[in-house]
């Protein structure tokens, strides 16, 4: 039925002042231009300013003797500065790693406890929350530096904790383990072989609750059987690692492992800090898991430990992700404020390097790539982590 | 209102009218008039593309093979032709999508005072004129999330007559309401009708067809079956698929 | 057959409807502190170690701290070195801020609550509302030792509620005029410290540049955020890459980095020649940069929380976009964002700590300067100095979340 409309207005191909496709190219056109005008005029000042002040825009300082030294590591004066930044780097990602996992558990225990039908764990747990949460984390690390970590006894008066703990303000030594004899390979080996069988015997156990029903108590087997073979193995390869406790000498103390005074302060502060957040958090999620889901669980008879374990729990975690990788994600940049209490983490050392006289543009390009390398690899396992953990919807 | 057209033409003609989404052809070389003054009724299974085929029409939509001509104006990339059609153009949606941080009179003056370029008063007074139109002009003050679904929807016709359109189109404007307010809506598109609106209304209600559409058509699968009467549909409609809807219908 | 019940036992009387369970004190300990065998064990340990913890922190706190650093050093706190005797700009201000901020707030008690006569009258409520702050006057007041003080904390209470008795007695066609009237009022403030002989803001130090630089970064963030989200969400290729770049690029870094770079390398992106803005300007740039990015990704959230449908009416009816977006969805976008900008707005008052990296006074720094002053070097007050910032902080912190708290449950049930 085509009719030929008396379309006498206006058609074929608009202006294009008035074609929308084309508005559309020209607007895009007029803002990244002049995005890229202003970048280009602020970059040329750089360019210019640099020149003018001598400042170098290559990268050749990195090869460049240090000219500092770096405390609590082996790194030398006469060392090239790339291989201070490497050290930073390894500092930055022990202080954050040690963080993170310290701030897990302390941010779970507290934030189920703050759930607590127990009102005084409860109110005890709250209190905590909102005491740190609303100060800032710069301000609770250089409390714990120095009210706290350089107030502590000297190492002549330093408290002991079971032997296995030693406490001064020049720091803190635990207690470790290293290889003692030749046992040691075989023994890491054994220990290889301990995992598979555990591992076996989980299986076969789960196996057997899906056949008969019986409760499996695999953890209870799994890890029985781990530690019958480490024990068995140990021995046989006679006892080849000893513990090395720290020893109390005259000026120090020998064995274990030392942690710095600015790193106990550091990661005390930081995790600290971040568990409160982390309580929050996990009580947010634990609470968002609706009431009907538990009504369900309840009414199907199920007690109140399967009802978190198969029921709230799983739906909580996928809750929680997300905002736990923002809170890992924070702790490992406030790890910058090392700055502050001389920790030789990266941003500490970068600062370092560029008042013995490093170019800072470079310096601190660098310095920002390193920490955007440390958020891409958090957030790209968060995201993996959500992918598999996401419902299936159709 | 509306007002007499400029030409002596169709109101709307699509032509040939063509759109993908992707690898789907939503709508397969559809040609409609539509007459001034006239109400047509388009139905149509779910999928059969009658939404996006009004969606096309004030371009919520862009089609992507044949002509669309609104009133002499036809619907191109040219964005003063776009700008033209929309303010002769009237939507209701499904939803009513009123603005629920604005009151019902802001609801209603918004598009005159910043489209026409009304100034205030004149345009609370169209405004209040549609809303007595609608009977509602009590609810001016309030907002949208005080009011009943009928009451909205209501609005949100208010609101599209308060900018003088030539053509109301309506896209199931009655499928969110509960029973008991759908006929509060239809007794407003009747009045609307009877007054001389040229109107689209993509609709199940077969009652509101009986009474008022000039035409009616029938779409499935992205093409126009079958146009006619009302009578012609419900005494003896020629296509079997026109059939088999009816019967699932009535 | 039919049943014989005559050896049934006789149905038990069913117990009249008790009344609701009201928990006797007894019964409450019972339930909540010692209901099993677990439980009561957490309870006595918890108990003992909670009741440790408070006696060393109260000895503390009453006994063994010496507050004389903080006694002396009240006004460094507050406003670092600003010279005294032009502090009665600062009390100008003050006062001027509270007057007008009262009647605003008194402007929207009227409007929550119109017809509850009784709420105008209540001084309960209020004062509930601002318990941290009432603390914050009387610990200072405790600290300071001084009338003065006293007297000058308790007319600033009082100003704001005059301005509150004032505010409930203004029309709601004035509810317009209040609210400019404050933004003036705020105008006014900055200028009494600053104007005529005043002392410019590169200048301010303590507590008082701690608020400059969090007012003055969330303020001037919010335009370049919310254009970032809309940027983000955008359809143009270009533009949505562009804003991702940005917004990625600084969430990835840490604030101190931002820091260092207006710090060390700000001046060389200005053309040769040009004057080196003041410390205080380079870090509030680098705050806004920082924040902005943030603000961002919280008002793309709200701008999801538009659905789609919204658009589509305002296109049906003819509006440009730009009208669209300004008029229909950025109300209704930052409207549902405000609960979380003040959460962003906490960040950034706790965050200013870090302008101390660039050596800036704000009041963390100026802690920490205590313990250099010759009076007090070597004594090792730092746990009382620091105490005090932290306190400060706290207070701030304490009581805009807990207002962000009051308005998401506000936002949640109100008719707007």
């Amino acid at each position: 039925m085509g009719v030929e409309a008396p379309a006498y207005r206006r058609s074929g191909r608009p202006p294009p002042w008035r074609d929308v496709r084309m508005l559309r190219l020209l607007f895009q056109i007029v803002v990244v231009g002049g995005v890229v005008v202003i970048g280009l005029w602020l970059f040329g000042n750089l360019a210019t300013n640099l020149d003018r002040q001598g400042i170098r825009t290559d990268f050749d300082y990195l090869d460049r003797s240090a000219g500092f030294a770096i405390a609590g590591s082996d790194f030398k004066s006469s060392d090239p500065v790339w291989r201070a930044l490497v050290v930073g780097v390894k500092n930055t990602a022990i202080v954050s790693g040690a963080g993170i996992l310290l701030a897990s558990i302390l941010g779970v225990v507290i934030g189920v406890s703050r759930l607590s039908p127990n009102w005084l764990i409860a109110r005890a747990a709250s209190l905590y929350v909102e005491a740190v949460r609303n100060i800032p984390v710069l301000v609770i690390i250089i409390f714990m530096y120095i009210a706290v970590i350089l107030k502590l006894p000297s190492i002549g008066n330093a408290s002991e904790l079971f032997g296995i703990l030693v406490i001064s303000n020049s720091g803190l030594v635990v207690a470790s383990v290293e290889a003692a004899g030749g046992g040691a390979p075989l023994f890491a080996a054994s220990l290889a072989v301990a995992a598979v069988v555990a591992v076996v015997v989980l299986i076969r156990r789960t196996r057997r609750f899906d056949r008969t029903g019986q409760p499996h108590h695999r953890v209870l087997w799994g890890a029985g059987t781990f530690l019958i073979i480490a024990v068995v193995a140990f021995v046989a390869t006679g006892t080849p690692v000893a513990m090395s406790l720290p020893q109390r000498q005259e000026f120090g103390v020998t064995g274990g492992i030392r942690m710095s005074p600015e790193f106990a302060a550091l990661l005390a502060g930081l995790f600290i800090y971040t568990a409160s957040h982390i309580a929050e958090i996990v009580r947010g999620s634990i609470l968002a898991v609706s009431r009907g889901q538990s009504e369900a669980a309840r009414a199907l008879g199920l007690t109140e430990f399967q009802r978190y374990r198969f029921v709230v729990l799983p739906q909580a975690l996928r809750i929680m992700i997300p905002p736990l990788a923002n809170q890992y994600l924070n702790l490992t940049k406030n790890s910058s404020l090392a700055v502050f209490i001389a920790y030789p983490e990266i941003t500490r050392i970068t600062r370092i390097a560029i008042g013995q006289g490093n170019p800072a543009p470079q310096g601190i390009l660098i310095l920002m790539g390193i920490y955007l390398f440390f958020s891409l690899t958090i957030s790209a396992i968060t995201n993996l982590v959500n992918r598999r953990l996401t419902y299936v919807t159709s | 209102m509306s007002e007499t057209g400029t030409s002596a033409g169709p109101m709307i003609v699509c032509e040939r009218v063509g759109k993908w989404f992707g690898d789907f052809q939503a709508l397969k070389t559809v040609d409609l008039e539509v007459d001034r003054q006239e109400v047509v009724v388009v139905m149509g299974p779910s999928g059969s593309g009658k939404s996006t085929l009004i969606r096309c029409i004030n371009r919520l939509e862009k089609h992507d093979a044949g002509r669309i001509v609104v009133d002499g104006i036809e619907m191109s990339d040219d964005l003063r032709n776009i700008q033209e059609i929309r303010r002769e153009v009237g939507m209701v949606f499904q939803q009513f999508n009123l603005f629920p941080h604005l009151t019902v009179l802001e609801n209603v003056t918004l598009a005159p005072r910043q489209v026409r370029h009304k100034p205030k008063r004149e345009a609370e007074e169209i405004a209040m004129l549609q809303l007595e139109r609608v009977q509602i002009p009590e609810q001016a003050l309030k907002y949208p999330g005080q009011l009943s679904g009928g009451q909205q929807q209501r609005v949100a016709i208010a609101r599209a007559l308060a900018m003088q359109p030539k053509v109301m189109l309506f896209d199931e404007p009655t499928s969110a309401l509960d029973p008991e307010m759908i006929k509060e809506v239809l007794d407003a598109m009747l009045e609307l009708a009877r007054s001389g609106m040229t109107m689209i209304v993509v609709t199940h209600e077969m009652g509101f067809a009986r009474e008022v559409a000039g035409r009616m058509v029938f779409m499935d699968d992205g093409q126009v079956v079958e146009i006619g009467t009302p009578e012609h549909f419900f005494t003896n409609p020629r296509e079997e698929r026109t059939k088999k809807f009816l019967s699932q219908i009535l | 057959m039919a049943t014989d019940t005559s050896t049934l036992e006789p149905l038990p009387i069913p117990e009249p409807d008790r009344p609701a369970y009201r928990a006797k004190p007894k019964d409450w300990v019972r339930e909540n502190l010692f209901s099993g065998p677990v439980n009561s064990i957490v309870t006595i340990v918890g108990a003992l170690v909670i009741a440790f913890l408070a006696y060393r922190a109260l000895r503390f706190l009453f006994v063994t701290a010496r507050w004389e650093a903080v006694h002396v050093n009240l006004t460094n706190y507050m406003v670092g070195g600003f010279p005294r005797d032009e502090l009665w700009r600062l009390w100008a201000a003050v006062y001027l801020l509270t007057l007008l901020g009262g009647m605003r707030w008194g402007v929207s008690v009227h409007r929550t609550r119109p017809t509850d006569g009784r709420a105008e009258a209540s001084w309960r409520a209020p004062l509930r509302r601002f318990w941290p702050f009432i603390v914050f006057a009387l610990v200072v007041v405790g600290l300071s030792a001084s009338p003065v003080t006293a007297a000058a904390l308790l007319g600033v209470g009082m100003t704001a509620f005059i301005g509150r008795v004032a505010g409930i007695r203004v029309p709601p066609r004035g509810v317009r005029w209040v609210t400019i009237l404050f933004i003036l009022g705020c105008v006014a403030a900055f200028e009494v410290m600053v104007a005529f002989g005043g002392v410019p803001y590169p200048d301010w130090r303590g507590l008082m540049l701690t608020l400059f630089l969090s007012l003055g970064g969330i303020l001037l963030s919010f335009p370049l955020g919310v254009l970032l989200a809309l940027g983000r969400r955008s359809t143009f290729p270009a533009i949505r890459a562009l804003s991702v770049a940005y917004i990625e690029l600084i969430r990835g870094v840490p604030l101190i980095t931002l820091l260092f770079m207006a710090f060390l390398v700000l001046g060389f992106f200005l053309p040769p020649g040009t004057q080196t803005p003041s410390l205080v300007a380079r870090a509030l740039i680098a705050f806004v940069l920082f924040t902005a990015a943030y603000v961002a990704e919280v008002v793309r959230g709200g701008l999801q929380a538009v659905p789609n449908e919204q658009v589509e009416a305002a296109q049906a009816l003819g509006l440009s976009p730009v009208k669209i977006t300004a008029l229909i969805v950025l109300p209704q976008a930052l409207r549902a964002v405000i609960p979380a900008m003040v959460g962003q707005f906490i960040s950034l008052f706790k965050d200013t700590s870090l302008a101390a990296s660039i050596g800036l006074a704000e009041l963390l720094r100026v802690a920490e300067q205590i313990n250099g002053q010759p009076r007090f070097t070597g004594h090792g007050l730092q746990a009382e100095t620091l105490g005090f910032a932290a306190f400060v902080f706290w207070v701030g912190a304490y009581w805009m979340s807990k207002t962000s708290q009051r308005l998401e449950k506000r936002l949640g049930v109100g008719e707007r």
